[in-house]
């Protein structure tokens, strides 16, 4: 059977077989009913129902409609059979469906269960208003994967070329806080205008109590699966669901409000659970009198287990509990994950992705294997992106599940550990516990020998170990190890001015000093590194003279020495941060 | 006086710190220190018992805080002894104290403001303190120059405490001259072998050779045997700088063999000669890496002299080519 494409009509038949089988009666069959022996298969439906049924699915347009309605169709059948009038109704006079965009006003007529409309959809919205968080609107939005198809066009393409924008001028800095909050207005509106929407339509199908829905073609795409939505989660379970999920924020709201000033306030996900969690604690020990020990508490009960299925969401830092249906579960995560590694976008959508999933994990308390990639992912892709505090968080996350023993590439990471520390820290006792605490295996590893052997040179001062090194690290240590680049070339330079008389070539150091690029016998490569190491050197006030018999360019030590200095940095603003430029803001926000 | 319990089973730091807390209540009020010594005993008592509980939480998996919470406590004793008056020789002490808390938990940074205290503080004459308790002290503030590798500074502080530690206490000047040897090679002075048997710090006997020798390959060799030794000690780091040291003495000696073949020319020394006198003793470094660790040689004045590239050959000043460190670190 082939995916169904949006907007497109499928054939009927072809799809009603697989698509609507039993539905607690055991031997329904479709197919049978169809045929018309219906009737003489034990404890089957009517022919009138089938017929009925028939005709339903037939109205149809795409998949999310005909699963819209065989829900509504399961839960008449099921009320049918439990009034015993499955066989007495007429199925045949029975009213039809609406389609889902129509379904509020049949629904007032067919399902008596169901409240009205307008009183489903403030109850829809009272969630919202009452927990407060951000999450609402795109629940709302997005129930359904199918759905996304539908809405995600427009979504995507605003989400992209803001994202392009924010890039371009952003440069180096990570100020991603403030990049998802000036994109938070953007959705939000978005969102509350189809609801809006909805009542618009829920007005007029009332009125008309017709079946065509009287909107125009540019809004009925939206209200069109608002509506089929809002059927999925009209239904008895899902709204007996809803009932349990709100109740449960309920009481944590209530007491959280007396808790909350005991409590302090630590930030993200980890304080909303715990508010949540010591909240519960709170309503136990109220009822039962006794108080809890912390392994008492029943982490599992109050643990979120997520319902979402998206694969690609956005990050939102977390203001209040989060709603499971916008928490994706461990196996959506995984195929998260998947679609970030392969992904061509560029590291800040990346980022944004893996934070997102990093707090979907944290959120349901997921420490497992999977956890340990989706770190060690972010992190290395951190490292590529030159992006040392997120790749720090992440570092610091890795070193306590792998103490846990979660399996992973431990060895490679406290490579790059030891890197970080040794050359980016001044601090000693770090270096000599990190150290300490590799294990005989690790001085084994390669990736470790190799940041141990970046240290002996370092120590020494030895120039030339260091660049060879540069030259054929392994995993991601020339990442780590450009970070320190800079200043080991300029206590080079120091050293050679202070030692060679009366020149050093300008040709060896670009060699010793990793200014060539890979593949040294291209000459184009050999030149551009001579320019690139000439340029370096008067950037840095090496005095270069001309040797009179070789023509070649040569440091000239004895001046330099006295006139090498460390230039500023290039983006350096007066006040120190240069995503505060004013020049850079203009860009950014034009 | 609270006298010191044979605590069996769980301890009760809890408590044990109200009693302190008590204590240290009256203290405060009590004019003169004639209960100086109890003070201290409660201290001391304070962190013994505090590691001991630390050990057993760690055991039943749990989270070892007892030593903090000393720590902070002790923080309060010496509040209390940080002031005018007779009360001020105590400090030393409980300083003390910390430090072997803070040490022992890793947080070496918090010694600082303790530190801060005793040397700026106009309450505080060093020389007013007992000469146990100073001897301690520097003892732990020369360790802490190791870290920071001030050797100058640590030198000094660990020889203080050397001079004045008590000739019969063996185990303390084991301790001392754990730190101090380190330190005093790097400055250049080379301890007899006869002291590193008599205090049993043969770990350092290797790499003393080596540096008399300039025989790289042993340098290496002793640094990787001990290794998780001089890890965990903290002067792991501070040997590994040795190295350079090793192979001046290397250099000097191939000076005095030339000088004595060819005297005229001893003071130029062929790159390949080096190349070909480390692949002898072990070590493969090539041409680039040789004048690497020449030019360092040069630039941290362990040799007076320069490298000409073009010929490849140190050319070494004709006076004193290796001059002698002089307490001057490398």
């Amino acid at each position: 059977m082939s995916m169904p494409q949006t907007g497109k009509k499928l054939e009927v038949d072809s799809s009603l077989k697989p698509a609507y089988v039993g539905v607690n009666m055991p031997k329904n069959d479709v197919n049978a009913a169809q045929d018309g022996h219906g009737a003489a298969i034990q404890g089957s439906f009517p022919v009138s129902l089938c017929t009925y049924v028939e005709r339903n699915l037939s109205r149809c347009k795409d998949d999310a409609q005909r699963s819209a309605t065989q829900s509504i169709m399961k839960e008449i059948i099921t009320k049918a059979t439990a009034d015993g009038t499955l066989h007495t109704k007429n199925w045949d006079i029975e009213p039809l469906l609406a389609l889902p965009e129509n379904a509020k006003g049949t629904f007032m007529t067919s399902n008596a269960k169901d409240s009205s409309p307008f009183s489903f959809s403030t109850s829809r919205r009272s969630p919202s208003r009452r927990t407060k968080s951000r999450w609402e609107p795109v629940a709302e939005e997005k129930v359904t994967n199918n759905m996304e198809v539908v809405s995600k066009e427009p979504a995507k393409s605003n989400a992209c070329t803001t994202w392009e924008n924010t890039r371009r001028t952003v440069g180096n800095t990570w100020n991603l806080g403030n990049f998802v909050q000036s994109r938070q207005a953007p959705p939000s509106q978005w969102n509350q205008r189809p609801s809006k929407k909805q009542r618009i339509g829920g007005n007029t199908n009332l009125t008309k109590n017709g079946n065509a829905s009287s909107d125009s073609d540019k809004e009925q795409d939206l209200t069109k699966y608002y509506a089929s939505s809002i059927a999925l989660t009209n239904s008895p379970e899902e709204k007996k669901r809803r009932e349990h999920r709100s109740k449960r924020f309920e009481r944590s709201q209530g007491a959280s409000s007396k808790s909350m000033s005991s409590i302090p306030h630590k930030n993200g996900a980890a304080n909303v659970y715990t508010r949540g969690a010591i909240s519960m604690l709170n309503n136990r020990s109220n009822g039962d009198g006794a108080s809890l020990a912390v392994e008492d508490i029943d982490w599992d009960a109050l643990t979120i287990k997520g319902t979402c299925q998206e694969i690609e969401k956005r990050y939102l830092r977390l203001t209040s509990a989060p709603d499971p249906a916008t928490v994706r579960p461990e196996d959506v995560l995984e195929k998260a994950l998947h679609m970030v590694e392969t992904s061509e976008k560029n590291y800040l959508y990346k980022c944004d992705q893996l934070k997102s999933i990093r707090q979907d994990l944290t959120v349901q308390r997921i420490q497992n294997e999977l956890t340990v990639k989706v770190y060690e992912t972010h992190a290395r892709f951190a490292l590529q992106a030159g992006d040392l505090s997120e790749y720090n968080q992440c570092q610091s996350q890795l070193t306590r599940l792998y103490g846990e023993g979660i399996a992973g590439c431990h060895l490679e990471f406290s490579a790059y550990n030891l890197l970080c520390v040794m050359l980016h820290s001044n601090n000693k006792r770090d270096l000599l516990s990190s150290m300490a605490s590799l294990s005989k295996e690790a001085r084994l590893d390669e990736t470790v020998k190799h940041a141990l052997a970046v240290h002996s040179a370092v120590s020494s001062g030895n120039y030339v170990m260091f660049f060879k090194l540069y030259k054929k690290a392994p995993g991601l240590n020339s990442c780590l190890m450009d970070l320190y680049v800079e200043r080991m070339r300029f206590e080079a330079i120091k050293c050679m001015s202070k030692s060679y008389r009366p020149t050093v070539p300008v040709r060896y150091v670009t060699r010793v000093l990793g200014f060539t690029r890979v593949d040294v016998l291209c000459e184009a490569n050999v030149a551009d590194g001579l320019e690139e190491c000439e340029e370096w050197l008067k950037a840095h006030g090496a005095v270069l003279t001309v040797d009179e018999n070789s023509g070649e360019l040569q440091i000239d030590t004895k001046v330099s020495s006295a006139s090498l200095y460390m230039p500023e940095p290039d983006n350096a603003v007066s006040h120190g941060d240069a995503s505060l430029a004013v020049d850079d803001f203009l860009a950014r926000a034009s | 006086t609270p006298t010191p319990s044979a605590a069996s089973g769980t301890p009760t730091p809890p408590s044990r710190r109200l009693l302190g807390s008590a204590f240290l209540q009256e203290f405060r009020n009590w004019e003169t220190p004639w209960a100086m010594e109890a003070m201290h005993m409660v201290a001391l008592e304070i962190r013994l018992l505090a590691e001991k509980a630390d050990r057993e939480l760690v055991m039943s998996g749990k989270n070892p805080d007892k030593l903090q919470a000393a720590g902070s406590f002790l923080m309060k004793v010496f509040g209390a002894l940080a002031v005018k008056g007779p009360k001020r020789v105590g400090a030393l002490y409980v300083t003390c104290q910390l430090f072997k808390i803070y040490f022992r938990l890793g947080t070496v940074n918090l010694c600082r403001s303790v530190i801060r205290s005793i040397e700026t503080a106009r309450n505080f004459d060093f020389e007013d303190f007992p000469v146990k308790d100073k001897v301690t002290y520097m003892y732990y503030t020369g360790r802490l120059e190791v870290f920071n590798e001030n050797f100058l500074v640590a030198d000094q502080k660990l020889t203080y405490a050397l001079m004045h530690c008590n000739p019969q206490s063996e185990s303390n000047l084991r301790k001392i001259l754990k730190f101090l040897i380190p330190v005093k090679l790097s400055i250049g002075v080379l301890p007899r072998r006869t002291l590193l048997e008599k205090y049993n710090l043969l770990e350092y006997a290797d790499i003393v050779t080596s540096l008399r020798r300039g025989d790289l390959r042993l340098l290496k060799q002793a640094l990787d045997r001990h290794e998780d030794q001089l890890l965990k000690c903290g002067v792991y780091l501070v040997l590994e700088k040795l190295e350079l040291q090793v192979y001046r003495r290397l250099v000097k000696k191939i000076h005095i063999i030339q000088r004595e073949k060819e005297p005229s020319k001893a003071h130029q020394i062929k790159l390949e000669v080096l190349v070909k006198t480390l692949q002898w003793l072990g070590i493969t470094m090539d041409v680039d890496e040789v004048e690497c660790i020449m030019a360092c040689l040069i630039y941290k004045n362990l040799i007076k002299g320069y490298f000409a590239h073009k010929s490849k050959v140190l050319v070494l000043s004709k006076q004193d080519p290796f001059p002698k460190l002089n307490g001057k670190p490398v």
